[in-house]
């Protein structure tokens, strides 16, 4: 039976805390396409109607800060496993 | 937000905002001797400034130009202004005299203030249909 | 009983956080593609509606500069990763 000293485990584990830190900031691809996506239709629908548009770029802000939310997790979740593992 | 038609006027006034802001850390880390946290605030506020002008500069010149072309030149722009981060991130962390998450909250700083001028304009324009119902 | 030496521990460490820095930049793509996807949009906007060009820019900086912002969050983990800030 092979056993590992308690070094090599908190070794093992960290690498896999840090690697895990890095794979979850690739959650920041979303938040990216979103927002350009919405700032695109925005842009859109500013030219469709102008008169609009301090109704519209506030509802695009507002869209783009609630999308930002997923993107501040994955951030969240990589500094709790980078500090505190 | 009155001077939606003029881009320069809005910027002027985000960038105005800012600077009030920032004016609470700049002021506190002063107070406090904390000179690399100050460096490194202003450090971070300077390039995000200079990348906001950039920033406006690049969508002047891809206005002008056929759409698929327009998107391609925001991409490869983004990909450069993404090492230019990169670089300053890189030597914030590298250099003593700057403090490496106080460059990082001060390129965030005119996100921020975007943010918070869109929320007290939503709360403006609902007290004022509520206003209106009421009169 | 299995033992790293502190050397392979401290080789293990580094080279986990090196790729898991590696893997967070790829989030910088996605702000890549949806502030293209705005850019196009922008662009046949302003052909269509040359008197609302002022508003359509500052939909699309303001959009820009909010979109922007997951890039910079895995930035700043992959630097921490690098460094151990």
């Amino acid at each position: 039976m092979v056993e590992f000293s308690p070094e090599v485990i908190d070794t093992v584990i960290r690498a896999a805390a840090l690697l895990g830190a890095g794979f979850a900031m690739i959650a920041g691809i979303g938040p990216g396409i979103g927002q350009g996506y919405a700032a695109g239709k925005a842009v859109e629908s500013v030219a469709r109607d102008p008169e609009a548009r301090g109704n519209i770029i506030t509802t695009m802000l507002l869209g783009q800060a609630v999308a930002e939310s997923t993107g501040i997790y994955s951030l969240v979740i990589a500094i709790v496993l980078i500090f505190t593992i | 937000m009155k001077d939606i038609n003029d881009p320069q006027k809005v910027q002027i006034k985000i960038l105005k905002i800012t600077y009030l802001f920032s004016l609470f850390p700049i002021i506190s880390s002063l107070i406090a001797g904390e000179y690399d946290i100050l460096f490194g605030f202003i450090f971070g506020l300077v390039i995000a400034t200079l990348l906001l002008r950039l920033k406006y500069n690049n969508i002047i010149r891809a206005l002008s130009m056929e759409e698929e072309s327009a998107e391609k030149f925001i991409r490869n722009r983004y990909f450069i202004e993404y090492a230019l981060y990169f670089a300053v991130l890189f030597s914030a962390a590298r250099n003593a005299n700057l403090d490496f998450l106080a460059a990082a909250v001060g390129l965030f700083m005119i996100k921020f203030v975007v943010i918070l001028w869109s929320v007290v304009d939503l709360l403006k324009d609902t007290f004022q249909s509520k206003f209106d119902e009421y009169k | 009983m299995i033992d790293f030496s502190p050397e392979v521990a401290d080789t293990v460490i580094t080279t986990a956080s090196y790729i898991a820095a590696g893997a967070a930049l790829i989030a910088g793509v996605g702000p890549g593609i949806g502030m293209g996807f705005a850019a196009g949009k922008a662009t046949s906007a302003v052909r269509r509606q040359p008197q609302a060009r002022g508003s359509i820019i500052t939909t699309m900086l303001l959009g820009q500069v909010i979109s922007g912002s997951t890039g910079i969050y895995s930035l700043v983990i992959a630097i921490f990763l690098i460094f151990g800030v």
